[in-house]
């Protein structure tokens, strides 16, 4: 099913430009979540991610001309000021593992997943979970990248290299070396002994 | 299967999830493992960052933005396009006023130039149009022509001495404009002038009518 004309991103962003409220409001309720998603997984910190999805449309604000509908769609131009955004944050700030904090709406991040599980599973899932993001967040900006792209945004490796702007190989070679990483890290985590050859 | 082949494979083959794998790969790394402790730990522990991968993707999966974003966003461009508005009217009304004063002073200066220009051409006139009047002036015909001084003894407190032609009344609405000329030009005004410094310029003072026309004149000392 094709969006409506009027509904198009481009179309939007045109509007919003000329000072169209309603568009930009539009535009930033189809694109916020993912960005933030993004920006969250990648610095572990939402008052970071939130700067980074504040920066992103302010930038779009401020600049709607910059946008080149022939080198993509709006989604992807925007996927990559956050993407800016967040390598810069991550070369700036020290990391944060700030996961845990609630968000901005008083709900925490993973409210709606605790509520399916006994204490236990939920003890064991919080452990797990944990596990996972500290080791997510200790991989290298570029590996992280791969990772929370492919294993958590569950992209593509084409829709990966296309949003991270390198080729498709880069792509595969980054997730590659990622998961491995990712692999030794959970297993430095549990005092098991290193196994996977690639992170040595 | 060798030990390195099964972590290749499990790499490589979106990585985690061993069971994405074809059948017979599968089943040759499932009796690899089997076999090798380590490779069997390794896949254990793969499975157990599959699903740790998974609630962390379930965890945030639904976090969106905080709703302060978008109203700091639309406070944003509200201001942004508010103050465009605003900075527009500002530029259009500053070049509206900037056109306006420019009109008027073109006007202005159109009309000074309009009054200079008739001041003169009155004085220039005067000269040529009065050449024709009989010189009868009451005042400076009895004054001994010969002499210069004729014009300077009309310069007394009434300073302006009438032109041949001209009534008392008929210089009460008139104005002032000073020319210079050569003396011999007051002999075109109906005044006796010494011939021997007629080509002395001079300036004067001509008592202009309504209708253009000098109706008196000054020399000034």
């Amino acid at each position: 099913m094709s969006i409506p004309e009027q509904d198009r991103d481009d179309v939007l962003l045109r509007r919003a430009a000329k000072g169209d409220q309603e568009s930009f409001t539009l535009l930033y309720r189809r694109h916020q979540a993912a960005l933030y998603r993004f920006a969250l997984r990648m610095t572990g910190n939402s008052w970071a991610a939130e700067e980074v999805v504040q920066d992103v449309f302010m930038t779009l604000m401020r600049e709607p001309k910059k946008y080149d509908a022939s080198r993509g769609p709006v989604g992807a131009y925007l996927f990559g000021i956050a993407r800016n955004r967040v390598m810069k944050h991550l070369e700036r700030l020290p990391r944060e593992l700030s996961l845990e904090e609630s968000n901005g709406n008083g709900a925490r991040a993973n409210e709606s997943a605790v509520n399916r599980f006994t204490p236990v599973h939920w003890a064991e899932q919080q452990e797990r979970s944990e596990r996972v993001r500290a080791a997510v967040l200790d991989l290298p900006a570029e590996f992280r990248e791969a990772v929370v792209l492919c294993e958590l945004e569950e992209l593509s490796y084409e829709e990966a290299a296309q949003l991270s702007g390198c080729p498709i190989g880069t792509i595969r070679s980054r997730l590659h070396r990622g998961r491995a990483l990712l692999l030794a890290k959970l297993e430095i985590l549990r005092d098991a002994p290193r196994r996977v050859s690639a992170a040595r | 299967m060798k030990c390195e082949e099964f972590e290749a494979i499990g790499l490589e083959r979106s990585g985690l999830r061993m069971s994405e794998l074809d059948v017979a790969l599968r089943q040759s790394a499932a009796e690899h493992a089997s076999r090798c402790a380590s490779c069997a730990a390794l896949q254990e522990s793969w499975q157990e960052a599959r699903i740790a991968l998974q609630a962390l993707r379930e965890t945030t999966r639904d976090v969106e933005t905080p709703q302060r974003v978008e109203m700091r966003l639309l406070h944003e461009f509200g201001m942004r396009h508010r103050t465009r508005k605003v900075r527009s009217a500002a530029i259009f009304a500053a070049w509206a006023l900037a056109t306006a004063a420019l009109v008027f002073a073109g006007v202005s200066w159109w009309n000074w130039k309009l009054t200079q220009t008739h001041g003169n051409v009155s004085a220039g006139n005067v000269v040529k149009l009065n050449t024709s009047v009989p010189s009868v002036n009451p005042s400076s015909a009895e004054v001994d022509t010969s002499e210069e001084p004729t014009l300077i003894a009309d310069n007394d407190a009434v300073d302006f001495t009438l032109l041949p032609g001209s009534l008392p009344q008929e210089t009460d609405d008139s104005t002032i404009v000073r020319v210079g000329m050569e003396r011999g030009a007051l002999s075109a005004l109906g005044l006796q002038v010494n011939e021997e410094r007629v080509s002395d310029w001079i300036q004067v003072d001509l008592l202009v009518g309504q209708d253009g026309l000098p109706k008196a004149v000054r020399l000034l000392q």
